[in-house]
């Protein structure tokens, strides 16, 4: 259970074998889900940048499947918990147990002490089970009659959720899913897809055979990686302008916070890492907008009534911002400051 | 009752307002002195009767009678009880100064000295239209027709001034009249309660309202519109023009009558001037063989700019003349006999006479006036007119003249021997004088001086100088045509303390058929005449004979450019030069400056075409490069982005490293910095193409998505362009966002590539505009224009704020600044 510091990681990973180690993952995990790549490449960036992934859609798409499929494809330490009404907050973070030989209390880890914690229907959950994972999801500790411990690196919760049955059902708090890096929504597979899975999942369930294809340290690594991914100041600037337009749009009641900053352009950079690139786009973030802050911004009620759902609004915002033409300058520049009619672009104040 | 009280002060400041026009009519401000006096009469006595609720009859009378008070009070007659009651001497009086006042109309001309008379009628005149705007406005509450009575102040100067009204005092009072409409609604609006913005906001007494902006921007576009529509009409064009233009008053040459049908002559002649063409103007014929020049104004009152003539004052022509002068033995005199028809083409209150007349046969109001020499009329015109008369002819030899004395002391000529005070002009003449014993050899010495030989020249315009004075101006300059000789040569002789003068009249020009001449345009002509004391008046021409057709001399002013001094013949009075000068009636201005611009004779027209055409070249040259500026911009642009040298042309810079693959290449500050300055250049060109050629740009779209864009929809066809475009879009995304930027591949041949695909995919149309009007360069300029604008507003609008807080009219209320 000790942690291990960033330095005993290792040091970078070449381009190459990220891209391979990445590559592989998302090809083990195809194996299960067919079809939804792009699914799962977001997953996986999720997992590097640091994050927690909240799978939400209709039953039976295969949520709890790409949980578990991430979780076998990386040999670490994998726990379940499934989140039902009757659970409690020690079933999640642990419980200090009276032993009667040393005649002292003794901590007895949670679900939440593994690499990946996989919760299932999490709003199935009391709020008073939920609250458990607050602190641990963004603090990456517990703390337990007063003793704080460490979670293990890395640590990524996948939860999913089911959007259409209310009933029986506590949704999620605004301070925990603020907590999730990315929501990101099945969706039903392709004809093509849905009749291979047919022919694949007939007789055995390919989860059973996938073998683990990278370990803990591995993702580490790759993490580290992914840390050093190069964002231009204008690039982070279009972070803080897409964020700020979430504040100050008339449809949302309220806006994303600057944890949503801070995860965009994390989530931002391993999509990068990922695609090859070690510098993060405009594009990154574009991609990114809609699964990264979607979930944390609500609507105002005329926009509800418009039947304006958040990701909408997000993907028009995306759409308006003008993406940032703020350029380095050089003595090779001759150019006057604001050239091509454009105006330079002001932040607005708020 | 207040509101009255308000409206009432309005009407007689707009009366005030509106009695600026007759600025253009006095010399002097009395007039408005004592016009205030009597319209403030009227306005407190109007007051006072509203205040006693007196009917509007009373009210009437009141005004009228505060009118009678206020007349009594500023042109007493001396029998008044307690100064301002009238007697009926004071009546009398008034009668007998509006009749003086008909008779000063006809004696002065513009602008009028201050006379009781006429600041009586004045004074009158606004006072009575003080009592009918209040009474239109505050009694019958219909501030439109108190428009009228004003309309009437303004047709004094309309009268005058034919051609040239002066737009200020037109503007000042259309702003009077405005100011009475407005306060009449502001007051209508008020009896609902209190005004209110557009947006909720109470309106303050003293605030302009939002709601009434529309108006007033109309009422200030009504105002220039009327001042300035009038320069783009044909034809009057050059009244304005040359008020302005001059920026003297003096140079719109109007006739001084107070009556109706005059015409500025000058302006007549401008028309002529700028059609360009000869238009016939009279026809003599004369049984003297070679006969002297006809004339017909004379200008001999002596002002800074030049001549300027006085009004001719005569008797009736039904009877015989004597020459001015007795007959002598040094003067040789002959009786001739003429007739003169006028052609329509010369159209003035005065007729063409060979001096000097001593018996006309003529009918109509004509006078003569013997000092003068001039022909006139206060009721007809010249055009169409035929009529005989015979001349006397007087010719001198240098001999005869060298016996004159200088005019005694008394003599009443004297007063034309006054000269404003310029000591270059008399250190001149003391110089070319101080050697010469008689009167004709001062003259001929001053006449001697503007020879060629001393560096004078003709042409059609003067130039302009520094010395403010524009006698001195013409001195050292030593250019200009006839007025300006005539009237030089008039002053130094002036200034040698010899009487002078200028003539207007027509040289006998070339087109004659036997004892018959027919004069054009092309003939008019001024010369100066000088008074020798028992000789009468002697025509001398200084001006330059080579600019005037047909010029002949005489033996006492021999042309300067022969230097044997051979007489052509024993009648030729004076001599000749050729250009239109500006007469009239009662005005005559001989200016010194070029802004009378004589029209131009035989030998001088080549020039007019020839700078015409040098205009219409210039324009032309000017539209061409308005048009083409915005093609010459962009390719400017697009040569300075191209200008640079691709990253590939400077391999040296570029190393390749760092990873063994050998992809990725490490490249120096130095390079990275001119690779990232080439990416920016070759995409802003791409995007300028791009608006050419009306593709669509969208602001939220990253290099990337534009590239696979086009990629995708316009260049589906063409896989180089494709790549290219792809190439592009990716070197800009590099050196905007990445560590190290685009390293290789040259960018240029794919901006031409991708351009080519454009060309390639347009319609005529769109490539012709994208070469001719490139979008993108307008689009800038409009992004500028915008942006100018937004600054110009802001800063007016700051500067609003600032005026606000202090207006006047807010502090009067006794509003404190918010």
């Amino acid at each position: 259970m000790t942690q291990q510091t960033w330095d005993e990681v290792g040091g970078l990973l070449p381009h190459d074998e990220f891209c391979a180690v990445g590559d592989a993952i998302v090809a083990n995990i195809e194996q299960v889900i067919e079809g939804k790549t792009a699914t799962v490449q977001l997953a996986l960036a999720v997992l590097l940048a640091e994050g927690h992934l909240l799978i939400e859609d209709v039953p039976g798409v295969g949520k709890t499947k790409l949980a578990k499929a991430l979780a076998r494809s990386i040999d670490c330490s994998v726990r379940r918990i499934q989140f039902t009404p009757d659970l409690l907050p020690s079933d999640v973070t642990g419980v200090s147990v009276y032993n009667q030989e040393t005649h002292d209390f003794e901590f007895r880890p949670g679900a939440v002490f593994a690499n990946l914690v996989v919760g299932d229907e999490i709003n199935r959950a009391s709020p008073k089970t939920q609250s458990a994972l607050l602190e641990c999801m963004e603090e990456r500790q517990v703390t337990v009659d007063g003793v704080t411990y460490p979670l293990q690196t890395p640590f990524m919760v996948v939860a999913t959720q089911n959007p259409i049955e209310m009933e029986g059902t506590y949704p999620l708090p605004e301070a925990q899913r603020d907590r999730f890096t990315a929501r990101i929504a099945m969706g039903y597979p392709d004809a093509g897809a849905e009749l291979a899975m047919l022919d694949g999942h007939g007789a055995t369930d390919p989860l059973e055979s996938l073998r683990p294809v990278s370990d803990a340290s591995t993702v580490r690594r790759l993490i580290t990686h992914v840390r050093q991914v190069h964002v231009a100041d204008a690039v982070k600037r279009y972070a803080v302008e897409l964020v700020t337009a979430t504040r100050e749009a008339a449809d949302l009641r309220l806006g994303a916070s600057p944890r949503a900053t801070l995860q965009l352009l994390r989530t931002a950079r391993a999509v990068a890492a990922l695609e090859g690139r070690d510098y993060v786009l405009p594009d990154d973030l574009q991609v990114l907008a809609v699964p990264v802050l979607a979930h944390r911004i609500i609507p105002t009620a005329d926009a509800q009534l418009a039947r304006r759902t958040t990701d909408t609004i997000v993907s028009d915002l995306v759409h308006r911002l003008p993406v940032p033409q703020e350029r380095r300058r050089s003595s090779y520049d001759t150019r006057p400051a604001t050239d091509g009619g454009r105006v330079p672009y002001e932040p607005r104040r708020a | 009752m207040k509101s009255h009280r308000n409206l009432g002060l309005v009407a007689a400041a707009a009366t005030l307002l509106a009695a600026a026009p007759l600025s253009a009519i006095f010399d002097r401000w009395t007039w408005l002195v004592q016009s205030t006096i009597a319209v403030a009469a009227v306005a407190v006595v109007a007051a006072l009767a509203r205040l006693g609720r007196a009917p509007l009859w009373g009210q009437v009378l009141a005004m009228l009678g505060g009118l009678l008070l206020t007349l009594t009070w500023l042109f007493p007659a001396g029998t008044e009880l307690l100064g301002v009651v009238p007697t009926p001497a004071t009546i009398g009086h008034f009668g007998a100064l509006a009749e003086a006042s008909l008779v000063d109309m006809r004696s002065y001309q513009v602008k009028v000295p201050d006379t009781d008379p006429l600041l009586f009628v004045t004074v009158l005149g606004i006072g009575g239209v003080a009592v009918l705007v209040d009474l239109l406005a505050v009694g019958l509450r219909r501030p439109a027709l108190a428009g009228l009575p004003m309309l009437a102040i303004y047709s004094v100067p309309v009268a005058v001034y034919v051609n040239s009204v002066p737009p200020v005092p037109f503007a000042v009072g259309a702003a009077g009249y405005l100011w009475l409409l407005a306060a009449d609604n502001v007051d209508r609006v008020r009896r609902f309660g209190r005004r209110f913005s557009g947006d909720g906001r109470g309106v303050d007494v003293w605030e302009a309202s939002p709601l009434a902006a529309a108006g007033r921007r109309l009422a200030a576009v009504g105002v220039a519109v009327a001042v300035l529509l009038p320069l783009a009409v044909p034809g009057m064009t050059s009244g304005l023009l040359s008020t302005l233009g001059s920026g003297a008053g003096d140079g719109t040459g109007g006739s001084g009558r107070g009556t109706t049908g005059q015409v500025d002559l000058f302006s007549a002649l401008q028309g002529q001037l700028s059609q360009g063409e000869t238009t016939d103007m009279v026809k003599v014929t004369t049984n003297e063989p070679s006969p002297p020049y006809l004339r017909f104004g004379t200008a001999d009152q002596l002002r800074s700019g030049g001549f300027q003539a006085r009004s001719p004052s005569g008797v009736p022509i039904n009877r015989d003349f004597r020459p001015t002068v007795p007959d002598r033995a040094e003067i040789t005199r002959a009786r001739y006999q003429a007739t003169v028809e006028v052609m329509e083409g010369f159209d003035m209150p005065l007729l063409p006479v060979y001096p000097e007349p001593v018996q006309f046969k003529l009918s109509g109001g004509w006078s003569f006036d013997p000092s003068q020499q001039v022909l006139f009329s206060n009721r007809e015109r010249s055009s169409g007119k035929r009529y005989e008369f015979e001349y006397v002819r007087s010719t001198y030899s240098p001999a005869a003249l060298r016996q004159a004395r200088p005019l005694p002391a008394e003599h009443s000529l004297r007063r034309q021997t006054v000269t404003p005070a310029v000591p270059e002009v008399e250190a001149l003449v003391d110089e070319l004088t101080q050697d010469q014993g008689t009167e004709y050899d001062k003259v001929r010495a001053i006449y001697d001086h503007f020879a060629t030989e001393n560096g004078f020249s003709y042409a059609l315009s003067t130039e302009g100088g520094t010395s403010g004075e524009e006698i001195v101006d013409f001195l050292t300059n030593k250019v200009g045509f006839c007025q300006q000789y005539a009237a030089a040569m008039a002053w130094l002789v002036r200034a040698a303390d010899i009487p002078a003068r200028v003539a207007f009249g027509f040289t006998t020009g070339s087109n004659s058929d036997g004892d018959t001449y027919v004069l054009t345009n092309r003939n008019l002509h001024a010369w100066t005449e000088v008074y020798f004391d028992g000789f009468g008046w002697v025509p001398f021409d200084a001006t330059p004979a080579y600019g005037v057709p047909g010029a002949v001399r005489s033996d006492w002013a021999p042309d300067l450019e022969v230097k044997e001094e051979v007489a052509p013949g024993p009648s030729a009075s004076a001599g000749p030069a050729g250009s239109g000068s500006g007469t009239s009636q009662n005005q005559l201005q001989e200016g010194l400056e070029g802004e009378l611009s004589g029209l131009p004779n035989g030998t001088s027209t080549p020039t007019r075409p020839e700078s015409s055409w040098l205009w219409w070249a210039v324009g032309a040259v000017a539209l061409l490069m308005l048009l083409t500026a915005p093609a010459l911009q962009r390719s400017a642009l697009r040569r300075r982005r191209g200008g640079r040298r691709t990253p590939s042309a400077t391999p040296a810079g570029v190393a390749a490293g760092g990873t063994p693959s050998g992809e990725h290449h490490m490249v120096v500050l130095a390079d990275a910095d001119r690779a990232r300055a080439d990416a920016h250049a070759a995409w802003d060109e791409l995007l300028d193409t791009l608006v050419d050629f009306r593709q669509r740009i969208n602001g939220a779209e990253t290099p990337r998505a534009t590239a696979s864009r086009l990629a995708r929809d316009t260049f589906r066809a063409d896989s180089d362009a494709r790549s290219a475009v792809r190439l592009l879009g990716r070197a800009e995304e590099l050196a905007r966002y990445a560590r190290d930027p685009h390293p290789g591949e040259p960018l240029l041949p794919a901006l031409r590539r991708v351009r080519a695909a454009l060309v390639a995919g347009s319609d005529r149309r769109t490539r012709l505009l994208a070469a001719t009007l490139p979008a993108s360069v307008l689009l800038r300029w409009r992004v500028a224009a915008a942006a100018a604008l937004t600054r110009l507003t802001s800063s007016y609008g700051r500067f609003r704020a600032v005026t606000l807080r202090w207006s006047p009219r807010r502090l009067l209320a006794d509003r404190r600044p918010r």
